[in-house]
């Protein structure tokens, strides 16, 4: 439940393997085989990046918290395991994925309201009809088994900051990792704590020189010491219990050998991490929004 | 979005069931309505076994025809809550159905609850609920709550109507329509909803206006709850302010009133937090109001106690048996006014009235001769009116109409 990670619907039916969750997609990829070859779509996490990019824009004009946008996030990531992309109008999901969890993270927005500033940023996609996004609603609960409470890694993060004593830096840029984790597959993949403990190891070992703002990405912060060699080092870090090592990094290895976290799965998630930093670069916002569009508007989608 | 769907009619947005209600549940009868819709009482078929209470929410509607409008919040939060919660005296859910713009939630099926439980025992005339029936009843309720509350659920609106009750005589809290987290909320809880719990439940701290209220309110109700067990009449049985247009929320000054009788005013003195309460000052004005006896009577609820365990004779002797000393130091602590000491529902666990006097039932009928009566079920409306939308004239009738003649059939 909230508190109870261990006993919640997210741990018991939404956290796949890697074998798993590429199954379900080759399954989904199956069905439409033909939609596939006819609408390439980019890599699944530079389309994430640009998801997520609109669900800032929706956020950012009716002032929504971090946290709805990540919530939304996981909804889309979920309904896209049960649902082929190329068969749905992916602006009226996110749309409607964000309108779903501002209710349900305790922000919400009125359907018309947030029908009208989708308008606003998707005029050819978005029809002024509520009721669309009211249907879509039913199918977004209906796949997600009406499974809507979702738990975070900011809730750790903010648990293990006294205990580990992180400074505000740290702090926020494990909170901008955290962010950036949901442009990956890690939500369905990992437990919230393991991406938690991961986005302070990242912070941690990686304190980049210039600290204070990171905006709501570390990308820009991480990517050049990640990739210089930084993030091997750091695994090796992990790995190495003689205690060689900054003395921060080194406290930081003693109480994650004392607090039993799965440590393997914390290096898994900081090389995904990693490779997200990597695959960014070629992140180019107009090549996805052309490619989505032409699928929609093709495929009568938004009808 | 359903491959199907999608092949069939080119219909990339459009939502169908899987499931449909009809082909599962017969219903059998009409339960109860409210400003959410309508609930049912339905038994399995086509395989499925059980009896089921089935709550459907009311769509929106634009004129005659049903139109998606998008889910209400209380909705959402009730799905997303029972979905997540199993515990033994919280109401069970065994699915969700959306189906033709409308939310089918499928209960089990209580047959009893304690506003029923209450009312039965003041027919024909008086008589008290066994004390041992009652530490059963709380016993469940609060292990419930204990549940809630670890795990960040704040019920809200704990009332006898909404403490259902299994023929078996297992407690299970119902309605979490009002029910939500309450882990570091983005917005303050007050924002949401301002008006929360039933009035004659609501806690000191809600009339007072507090901005950030906590699992404590919950306590306050199983106060209220507890004393209306052994009284059988609602202890502060208040009258309601309407909220007036601008929407601001009015001062329940008869409700703090009806309080105020039976504990003495709260005093800085004993709830530090008090002065900070934003309608501090419309409880100095009450206080001026009134006779200054009035107010100074000391362990009022002591003889409120005495009093109640007098009417109902209850006593260690009588069939009835009793709540005791213990019973008393309970109430007061759930019933005390600063919400930072108010007893927690963990502690309420541990405290004497459990620990002492022998083992509590999990059946709160164990050892209880007589039977109580089952739920009312009307039959006027057994059609739910799913996939007819426009089809026979009944189903054109106005909500309303029907609900008004249901309610006329219950009295």
């Amino acid at each position: 439940m909230a508190a109870n990670y261990w006993a919640s619907t997210q741990r018991r039916h939404w956290l796949f393997t890697r074998e798993k969750l590429a199954e379900v997609r080759d399954r989904l990829r199956d069905q439409d085989k033909a939609s596939h070859s006819q609408f390439p779509l980019p890599d699944q996490r530079l389309l994430n990046i640009y998801f997520n990019q609109q669900l800032i824009k929706l956020g950012k004009r009716m002032s929504t918290r971090q946290q709805a946008i990540a919530t939304a996030q996981v909804y889309l990531k979920r309904f896209y395991t049960k649902n082929e992309i190329r068969q749905t109008n992916p602006y009226l999901v996110l749309t409607t994925a964000f309108y779903l969890a501002c209710k349900m993270e305790e922000c919400p927005q009125h359907i018309r309201f947030v029908v009208g500033e989708a308008r606003g940023l998707y005029p050819e996609f978005i029809t002024p009809d509520v009721a669309k996004l009211g249907e879509c609603e039913f199918a977004l609960i209906s796949e997600m088994s009406s499974q809507l409470i979702v738990h975070h890694p900011y809730r750790t993060l903010s648990e293990l900051q006294t205990e580990l004593a992180l400074s505000s830096d740290e702090v926020a840029l494990a909170w901008s990792v955290i962010n950036d984790h949901y442009l990956t597959d890690l939500p369905l993949l990992h437990p919230p704590h393991i991406i938690a403990v991961m986005a302070i190891i990242v912070a941690v070992v990686f304190k980049p020189s210039h600290p204070g703002n990171f905006g709501n990405s570390a990308q820009s912060a991480l990517a050049g010491v990640m990739r210089d060699g930084g993030g091997m080092g750091m695994l090796a870090a992990l790995s190495d219990k003689s205690g060689s090592g900054p003395p921060r990094v080194q406290n930081l290895v003693q109480w994650l050998a004392e607090s039993e976290v799965d440590i393997k799965a914390v290096i898994e998630c900081t090389q995904e991490l990693l490779s997200l930093y990597e695959v960014w670069e070629q992140y180019n916002e107009k090549h996805c929004k052309e490619l989505i569009g032409r699928m929609v508007r093709t495929k009568n989608l938004d009808k | 979005m359903l491959q199907t769907e999608a092949l069939e009619s080119r219909r990339p947005a459009g939502y169908t069931t899987k499931v449909r209600v009809r082909d599962r549940y017969r219903i059998v009868g009409f339960i109860s309505s409210g400003t959410y819709g309508r609930v049912y009482k339905a038994t399995g078929q086509h395989g499925k076994e059980g009896v089921f209470a089935i709550k459907k929410f009311k769509p929106d509607k634009e004129g005659e025809t049903i139109q998606y409008t998008g889910l209400s919040q209380s909705a959402i939060r009730e799905m997303a809550l029972c979905t997540e919660l199993s515990h033994a005296n919280v109401v069970q859910l065994e699915e969700i159905i959306l189906e033709d713009k409308c939310i089918f939630m499928v209960f089990e099926y209580t047959e009893h609850d304690l506003l029923q439980i209450i009312h039965h025992h003041t027919q024909p005339q008086r008589h008290a609920i066994p004390a041992s029936m009652i530490r059963s009843i709380l016993f469940q309720l609060l292990n419930g709550l204990l549940y809630l509350h670890t795990n960040w659920v704040l019920h809200r609106d704990l009332k006898p109507a909404n403490i259902l009750v299994t023929s078996s005589g297992a407690i299970r809290i119902g309605d979490l329509g009002l029910a939500r987290l309450f882990y570091k909320p983005l917005n303050s809880l007050f924002s949401g909803d301002k008006v929360v719990v039933t009035i004659w439940y609501r806690a000191p701290e809600l009339l007072l206006g507090s901005r950030h209220y906590t699992p404590a309110v919950d306590m306050w109700a199983v106060g209220c709850i507890f004393a209306e067990l052994l009284s059988l009449r609602p202890i502060f049985k208040g009258e309601e302010v309407k909220m007036d247009s601008k929407k601001t929320v009015p001062f329940q000054r008869n409700q703090m009133m009806k309080i105020v009788e039976i504990l003495g005013l709260p005093r800085k003195e004993t709830w530090p937090g008090l002065v900070a309460m934003p309608e501090y000052n419309q409880l100095q004005s009450l206080a001026l109001h009134r006779q200054p006896a009035h107010f100074h009577r000391g362990h009022s609820l002591e003889s409120w106690y005495q009093s109640c365990l007098k009417n109902g004779a209850y006593s260690s002797s009588s069939k009835a048996g009793s709540p005791g000393s213990d019973g008393f130091d309970l109430l007061s602590r759930m019933l005390e006014y600063d919400p930072t000491r108010r007893i927690t529902a963990q502690e309420a666990l541990e405290h004497p009235y459990f620990t002492n006097g022998g083992p509590i039932s999990g059946d709160c009928f164990s050892g209880i001769e007589h039977k109580y009566p089952h739920r009312r079920v009307t039959q006027d409306d057994t059609d739910m009116r799913t996939g007819s939308l426009s089809g026979t004239k009944r189903s054109g009738l106005p909500d309303d109409s029907l609900l008004r003649a249901a309610k006329r059939l219950k009295e």
